[in-house]
């Protein structure tokens, strides 16, 4: 536990589409008024015929966290956050590059994946801890307090398909954080909470993170970032362009994000 | 180059070993599936037995007869037939989604993906069993002369575990990256129940259909597990034939994984 740590070196991901997208797509026309386009060139792969084929979703990304970071993912949407929070939790095997992590890792990386719909919120519990590696005897000492903290009461005993999005998270939150894993990551699904929520997830996180554990967060909150973690890394079109304590990166980030994208080079 | 396929063969064995030793996640997993089949309906599971039951009496009724063999003979040689082509060729079906079907999680949790293979065939056992059931009603009223050596095909059913695990395994990847081979085998699956001696019997018969009957895998798989349950004796090379390929499909499925295990996440 004291010493768990994520190295990521130079690792790239590439997603195949196969008969996905044929499209020829000649050049993507800017709209005066429009946000700039979301993947650019370099970040789509092509065949011979200029038939997109895959997409570059992360390139080359390096880094080292160690034990009791709280570490932000930030950057604008189709920046590569997820991937990367989905390469951290081992879900990924990157293509070139390696990651080395010590300790166990719990993530959340989207809401609605990891939990059956048709079954109880108490039958999930069960599921994610199996799933987590725990023994049926760990699962039933933690329920209470997955319980209590989830603070759905009796919805536990209905489908989770019935739960709305912020109920859904709170349980997700309730379990995953519940088996004490050296590593945490979440995505950006968490401030989908109330207010109220938010705070005590906020202080549970930092519990976890004293006991010298790592926390990855991705999220556009930019409240929930700074309240919870101290550094940041800031991915755009799969790359890294800044990484250090987090209000530099945000100051940076702020002033920078609305730029058009050749001038944040 | 030698050393990546040997990393990935070890990768494919550990991935093997570390899903079985997940024992109570895939049988819990698989019961939920089973049961949530029959949600809301009054008699449950139960209803696998019954239908099974329906099926077989039906069989019997319409087909003793066209047989042209004893009918207490002829109805147990139905129900062990049908519920092990069932078995059978569920597990080559259900082999071709049993990655994409489980992609949200393969997505969002770190776990062996043997686990969902282990699922995947535990569900089928839970309904070959529940078959069984039927079958061994049948047995106990018809077979005569049933002795010890019907525990051959207690060892028949450890080597369909076995092969549905490589055969799963292999077709799961293969169809994650090229989703027609789901849609052919499907097609072919349904031609299958007519060249495989279950509602007819391959003893007697002479010219193609013979030929056809022994050509196909499927019968020397259903007679190493029918025929000690009739009191009967099975032919020598249908167990060399179910074990020479049962060696076949774990070098397929050695030979996927190695070329694409690691790409999986990235094709469902």
């Amino acid at each position: 536990m004291e010493n768990s740590y994520l190295r990521v070196d130079s690792v790239s991901i590439t997603y195949p589409l196969f008969n996905r997208a044929r499209s020829t797509l000649a050049v993507a026309s800017t709209m005066e008024d429009g946000p700039e386009p979301m993947a650019a060139d370099a970040q789509l792969v092509r065949d011979r015929k200029g038939r997109i084929c895959a997409i570059r979703a992360l390139s080359d990304i390096s880094f080292a966290i160690e034990g009791g970071e709280r570490v932000a993912i930030l950057g604008r949407n189709g920046s590569g956050k997820t991937t990367l929070l989905q390469v951290l939790a081992g879900i990924y095997p990157p293509q070139t590059g390696t990651v080395t992590a010590k300790g166990t890792a719990t993530s959340i990386v989207n809401i609605n994946l990891g939990m059956r719909g048709e079954a109880t919120g108490h039958r999930n519990i069960t599921l994610r801890g199996l799933a987590s590696g725990r023994s049926r005897p760990e699962i039933e000492a933690k329920r209470d307090e997955i319980a209590a903290f989830s603070g759905l009461g009796e919805f536990l005993h209905l489908p989770v398909e019935t739960y709305s999005a912020g109920m859904r998270m709170r349980l997700n939150f309730a379990i995953a954080t519940a088996f004490d894993p050296d590593i945490l990551i979440l995505d950006e699904w968490l401030s989908a909470g109330d207010a109220e929520f938010q705070k005590l997830a906020g202080k549970r996180m930092a519990r976890f993170v004293s006991s010298a554990g790592i926390l990855v967060l991705a999220s556009h909150s930019r409240r929930l970032l700074e309240q919870n973690c101290e550094r940041a890394i800031w991915l755009d079109q799969g790359r890294i362009l800044a990484d250090g304590p987090i209000m530099d990166v945000m100051k940076e980030y702020d002033s920078m994000g609305s730029l058009p994208r050749k001038a944040a080079r | 180059m030698l050393k990546t396929i040997i990393d990935n063969i070890y990768a494919f064995f550990s991935d093997i070993w570390q899903g079985i030793i997940r024992f109570d996640l895939w049988r819990t997993f698989a019961w939920d599936e089973v049961q949530q089949r029959y949600r809301r309906s009054i008699i449950g599971i139960a209803w696998i037995v019954l239908s099974y039951g329906i099926f077989v009496a039906g069989v019997a009724v319409f087909f003793t007869p066209l047989s042209g063999h004893d009918p207490r003979y002829f109805v147990a040689y139905v129900a062990i037939g049908y519920a092990a082509y069932i078995f059978l060729v569920g597990n080559i079906v259900d082999g071709c989604s049993v990655f994409t079907s489980s992609q949200i999680w393969i997505k969002s949790v770190n776990i062996p993906y043997s686990v969902y293979v282990y699922q995947s065939i535990f569900r089928s056992i839970v309904i070959l069993l529940m078959h069984m059931v039927v079958c061994f009603l049948i047995i106990a009223f018809t077979v005569s002369g049933i002795g010890i050596n019907a525990f051959q095909s207690l060892v028949a059913l450890m080597v369909f575990i076995f092969n549905a695990i490589s055969i799963q395994y292999f077709l799961g990847l293969l169809s994650a990256r090229m989703p027609d081979i789901s849609h052919l085998v499907t097609s072919f699956s349904r031609l299958l129940i007519f060249v495989t001696p279950i509602i007819w019997v391959r003893e007697g018969l002479t010219g193609s259909r013979a030929f056809i009957a022994d050509f196909n895998p499927l019968t020397h798989y259903i007679e190493i597990f029918r025929a000690p349950l009739l009191g009967q004796e099975p032919r020598l090379t249908s167990w060399v034939v179910v074990l020479v390929l049962t060696a076949v499909s774990w070098i397929l499925a050695v030979i996927a994984s190695v070329l694409m295990r690691r790409k999986l996440p990235f094709w469902i």
